[in-house]
């Protein structure tokens, strides 16, 4: 006899994505709306940035066009609605300043920044990984030079990193672009801009946790078992200690796509994070809700994934 | 026109570091640099151009009409007219041109035997179509609308005559036409819908358009029927390189990196600390082209207080320090302006004896024009009212250093009593306070051929605003005197009366201290020593590679 006021852990875990999606929907309402507001309360004119932006000496009969064109005679709030009813049937608009259609634009962006964004967290990953199990083995002094490097490299921003290492590798050393190029070799210093302050977040995390783990009971037990320490450390021991970074990755992806602003700009690298800084210094108001929309998404996805991928690697989730 | 903004922001914190570290690289680089000296041009090759300039968003600079459009459409477009290094109009596309007696209509005879790449041919009616391309409202020109405001109607007087009617004469017609915003392209092209003609325009240029990736970069190939160069080009036939890629990297730190690196061959919007430490380089040639028409200058709105009286307007210019702040914070790339218009206008009159730094000078005339007493933070003080200078400061168009001077300008003024309320902004925000009347100074660039900018700066018909909020005059001179002799000089083409009509407006511009001259718009390229023959063309500053080969 089934359990009674107990669901099978499938319609929980169905319950909890559900639950999610609604509150997805409320959370990219109010992105939309609070990047509409903050963009178009700004006194200014975006009819400038439509014909030409900075020093065209723009005609009155061409502004006056222009702003008809695009709405931007009407009231904001007015302008806040049509809007807000175009991205119901998911229409993104039509950019100012691009002049293109916002999704195919920006979807066309989507890919470089998701590679970027991916490789970055899967070489965070091995780094972490590997400092953060070398310097708990390998004594006290390995212990506080790891600890150190984590927290140097947790502090590094990506514009300064970024500088240093194409001065390192472009200009001194000759070894690489300094600029995106359609090759492998571009995407080296980009991706790691963006791992190394991530690998010390992620580091300091699985070190603390590695070291509870470790002197747990039951790495006692394995060991007790004869498990050598090779099958402790690799076997029990990481998945218990990943826990913690796993769900630090669904806040180190949204922390990728804003470090993709700097670095697709300082590597001239297009992306979803350039397009979005040229889009705000030009007022190109659909641009910016579609591309804060996109990170949202993206941002809600990672964090649905992150919760399923802890109830995989902790069965103790699974029965909450 | 101007650089955008973000770069120049996004960099203020790079440039640093990078100029530390990059001084050691340089200085070690010297001592291989090996420059063999090759005399003969070489055909082939690609060149890449890495611009700090934001994207175009049309190819095609009638459309809009600024800078970023003018510097890459300079390699495939080309205009009727062209200006040597002398500031003499010279025939490009139009062999030779005559003025009607009464100045109301302008002959154009075009050049032989040019086509367009598409194999139009260059003729009278092509020329008619790209006025009315400019002028028709569709288009969204505002730069090239503009310049051709005294522009009533076109006849085709033969197959390679065309005559430009005007409402009344236009002493600057030809160096309005000069300018790339008014370049020639191809009516067959004219006549496709604007998306198609801003992706790839359609000119007779010594490179053509071949394809446009936007956010990443534009190709452009070699056009191997090319036969209209201006007359002070340096070869006939076509160019020597195969191809430009041009490219956009918004980081000034990134582009000086590419151009040491290899990546890049010639890189723009440097900044001043990047130029002192490329002139040490061996390998790095430095290309300083000011922009034509207004110099940069610190506008004073004469049209409100404390501005409206010329004794408060004096005391702020001699209570600034401008000099050794154009030292110190330019090291020594930008030389001190006491004009109001660029060093390259032929026209220009400077007044260095009117704008000595003397405090003591601005003492006394704030003493006389009733400022007297003083508040507990060290201001001045009339009526109550502190003696405030209001600064919006456009950050898309002052660059870091030109935001530093106007900071040292705040503290020299202070001394002397002024309270200079510095207020960074965006563009549109800026805009929006110059339309609302709400500064005292401001400083923007204006970039035009010829001196006919001092018409849009200075008379008064520039106070009043377009719908958009917009106007030109922000000094605010409404003179009578001044509004005649710049409509006059706008109608005389003869050189020498039309020279005399300027230097007198610009006389009384310079003594009314309307303006503080700070320096010529900047405008610098590094070239990597492997590219010969590139130059600035002398109309608008902007590199021409029809010459250019690589070593």
């Amino acid at each position: 006899m089934a359990e009674v006021g107990r669901a099978a852990p499938v319609v929980r875990t169905a319950r909890v994505v559900l639950g999610r999606l609604g509150g997805a929907v409320f959370v990219l309402w109010m992105v939309a709306t609070l990047t509409f507001f903050a963009i178009r309360l700004i006194p200014g004119d975006p009819a400038e940035a439509i014909l030409g932006g900075p020093g065209s000496q723009t005609s009155p009969e061409a502004l006056a066009a222009v702003r008809a064109e695009y709405g931007l005679d009407q009231p904001v709030f007015v302008q806040y609605l049509a809007q807000l009813a175009r991205l119901a049937t998911g229409d993104l608009g039509r950019s100012y300043s691009l002049n293109q259609d916002v999704a195919p634009l920006l979807l066309g962006q989507l890919g470089g920044t998701l590679l970027l964004a991916v490789l970055a967290l899967a070489v965070a990953w091995l780094l972490a990984l590997g400092l953060a199990t070398w310097s708990t083995r390998g004594g006290r002094f390995a212990w506080y030079l790891g600890s150190g490097l984590e927290i140097v490299a947790a502090a590094l921003p990506h514009f300064w990193l970024a500088t240093v290492l194409i001065v390192l590798f472009s200009v001194w050393l000759g070894w690489l672009p300094p600029i995106s190029t359609s090759g492998v070799s571009g995407l080296v210093l980009p991706v790691l801009t963006l791992a190394v302050p991530l690998a010390g977040f992620l580091g300091q995390i699985m070190r603390e946790s590695l070291l509870t783990a470790l002197e747990s009971p039951f790495v006692l037990s394995a060991r007790a078992r004869g498990e050598g320490e090779r099958g402790v450390r690799w076997v029990h021991v990481i998945r218990h200690a990943s826990l913690p970074a796993i769900s630090l990755s669904g806040w180190a992806f949204g922390s990728l796509i804003s470090g993709a602003v700097v670095v697709e700009t300082i590597f001239a690298r297009p992306g979803l994070g350039r397009t979005l800084l040229t889009a705000v210094t030009v007022r190109d108001v659909p641009v910016v809700v579609g591309a804060v929309l996109i990170v949202a998404v993206g941002y809600i996805l990672m964090t649905l994934l992150t919760d399923l991928a802890q109830r995989i690697a902790d069965p103790r989730l699974r029965a909450r | 026109m101007h650089t955008s903004g973000h770069t120049q922001r996004a960099s203020r914190t790079l440039t640093g570091l990078v100029g530390l570290v990059a001084t050691g690289i340089l200085l070690a680089g010297c001592a291989t640099a090996e420059s063999p000296e090759a005399t003969e041009p070489v055909s082939g090759g690609t060149l890449t151009y890495a611009s700090g300039d934001a994207e175009p968003t049309c190819l095609d600079p009638h459309v809009g009409g600024n800078y970023p459009q003018a510097l890459v459409s300079t390699q495939y477009l080309e205009s009727l007219v062209s200006r040597d290094e002398d500031g003499t109009i010279i025939p490009w596309l139009a062999d030779s041109w005559t003025e009607s007696a009464d100045g109301l209509a302008w002959d154009f005879t075009l050049a032989a035997d040019v086509s367009f790449t598409d194999g139009t041919p260059l003729d009278a009616a092509a020329v008619q179509a790209n006025i009315a391309h400019i002028q028709d409202p569709e288009t969204g020109s505002s730069t090239g609308y503009l310049a051709l405001a005294k522009v009533t109607g076109t006849e085709a007087v033969s197959t390679n005559v065309v005559r430009l009617v005007l409402s009344e004469p236009d002493s600057a017609l030809l160096e309005s036409l000069s300018q790339p915003w008014l370049a020639i392209e191809s009516p067959t092209a004219l006549a496709r819908s604007q998306d198609e003609n801003c992706a790839a325009p359609v000119g007779t240029g010594p490179f053509q358009v071949e394809k446009w990736v936007q956010q990443e970069s534009i190709t452009l190939v070699r056009n191997k029927n090319y036969s209209s160069p201006p007359e002070d080009a340096g070869h006939t036939g076509p160019a020597y390189l195969d191809s430009i890629v041009w490219r956009f990297i918004p980081d000034s730190a990134s582009r000086y990196a590419a151009l040491q690196s290899g990546d890049a061959d010639v890189i723009d919007n440097i900044q001043p600390d990047t130029i002192v430490q490329a002139e040490k380089s061996d390998t790095i040639v430095h290309l300083d082209a000011p922009r034509p028409g207004a110099s940069n200058r610190i506008e004073l709105n004469s049209g409100r207080a404390p501005f409206d009286d010329p004794l408060v307007r004096e005391a702020f210019i001699r209570s600034a320090n401008v000099d050794d702040a154009v030292t110190s914070l330019f090291h020594g790339t930008a030389e001190r302006s006491y004009s109001a218009l660029s060093s390259a206008e032929p026209l220009a009159v400077s007044g260095p004896d009117l704008f000595d730094y003397d405090p003591a000078a601005a003492s006394d005339l704030l003493d006389s024009a009733g400022w007297t007493e003083r508040d507990s933070d060290g201001y001045l003080v009339k009526d109550g009212e502190r003696l405030t200078v209001d600064f919006p400061v456009s950050t898309n168009q002052s660059i870091p250093a030109e935001q530093s001077l106007f900071e040292q300008i705040q503290a020299t003024a202070k001394e002397t009593g002024f309270e200079v309320v510095l207020s960074p902004m965006d563009l549109s925000s800026w805009y929006t306070a110059l339309g609302e009347n709400d500064y005292d100074a401001v400083s923007a660039p204006y970039t035009k051929v010829g001196p006919d900018v001092l018409r849009i700066l200075f008379h008064s018909d520039g106070i009043i605003p377009a719908p958009s909020g917009y106007f030109a005059n922000h000094a605010q001179v409404n003179d009578p005197a001044i509004d005649a002799l710049l409509t006059q000089a706008g109608q005389v083409t003869d050189a020498e009366e039309r020279a005399a009509l300027y230097a007198d407006a610009q006389n009384m511009v310079l003594e009314g201290f309307y303006i503080l001259p700070l320096f010529d718009q900047q405008n610098h390229y590094l070239l990597g020593t492997d590219v010969v023959g590139a130059r600035a063309l002398p109309t608008v500053s902007t590199p021409t590679f029809y010459d250019a080969w690589l070593k």
